[in-house]
């Protein structure tokens, strides 16, 4: 089965353009507009790559993740942060473990798709 | 950032110890994308079987790797260190004096402090440190954490942290 890339971002002109980058590269993208939108699209089954902002209104990056965890939505999903937060708070300690890598913004769109892909790679193993 | 320091690594003549926190189900997938840009014989660490030169292994998700007289490979379950399971610091404070090993121990990018104790005591048994610099680190917590031990031998980029792992122990 083919894996998606999950967006999970509060800014529009974020989201749509991370989108864009990975679509063109060959990816089945869907987007996210904050953490209750993520939750609902795992519930319904999504298995993929989750690029995670961390800082959003409300439900923030940990948060969500902390909901994935909690709600037995993780396996079968990579997390990769996906941040203009170079330095995140200590929220982030106990829940560091599930996430894979970091992506800080701006980014490379080579780099992102090289990353991307790499690790839908690991999720196509049997 | 591990695939980008291996693809430049030949047939070292030391083992290597991979220490990356990751959930379970792909550890298989780490060690065949190692295994895909190195000579070295990549495999998943079991329980007593001895660390070979030539070879590295990757701790598995969920359990603390350690040495026995460094070189026997003990698994065992624990609490969490440095919010982590595996931890590097276990792994890497679990290493003993002796004159006839020659240690080297190296930070790379990630979140937290894990690996910053366990790079001074690899400084301790007279080995050699590394930490991936801070352009090359998506996140530079765990890096910097090992220079501020004041420990750290050599801050290096991927690409340099090859090359000076073939200069410090050499080529099979």
């Amino acid at each position: 089965m083919r894996k998606s890339i999950l967006v999970v971002d509060d800014e529009d002109v974020v989201r749509k353009s991370v989108q864009r980058i990975l679509e063109i590269a060959g990816f089945d993208v869907q987007t996210a507009a904050g953490g209750p939108e993520c939750l609902a699209i795992l519930n319904k089954g999504f298995k993929g790559l989750i690029l995670m902002d961390i800082v959003m209104p409300g439900m923030d990056g940990w948060d969500t993740i902390k909901a994935i965890v909690e709600g037995g939505l993780f396996e079968g999903n990579l997390i990769c942060m996906l941040t203009g937060k170079e330095v995140p708070d200590i929220k982030m300690d106990y829940l560091k473990e599930y996430v894979l890598d970091y992506i800080l913004k701006p980014f490379e769109s080579s780099k992102l798709i090289q990353i991307c892909g790499e690790y839908l790679s690991y999720l196509d193993k049997p | 950032m591990l695939k980008w320091i291996f693809k430049g690594l030949p047939m070292l003549n030391a083992g290597i110890i991979v220490v990356q926190h990751m959930p379970k189900f792909i550890n298989d997938s780490l060690r065949d994308s190692l295994s895909s840009v190195t000579p070295m014989r990549v495999s998943i660490a079991e329980n007593g079987a001895a660390l070979e030169s030539g070879t590295v292994v990757i701790a598995p998700s969920e359990v603390h790797l350690s040495l026995v007289e460094n070189r026997i490979v003990r698994l065992h379950h624990g609490s969490k260190v440095n919010f982590v399971c595996p931890s590097a610091d276990v792994t890497m404070k679990s290493l003993t004096w002796d004159l006839e090993v020659l240690f080297v121990g190296v930070v790379v990018t990630g979140m937290g402090r894990d690996g910053a104790d366990g790079t001074v005591h690899i400084k301790k048994l007279g080995g050699t440190t590394i930490a991936q610099d801070e352009k090359t680190s998506s996140i530079f917590g765990m890096p910097r954490e090992a220079i501020r031990t004041g420990c750290v031998d050599f801050v290096l980029t991927p690409d340099e942290i090859s090359r000076k792992l073939i200069d410090l122990v050499g080529v099979k």
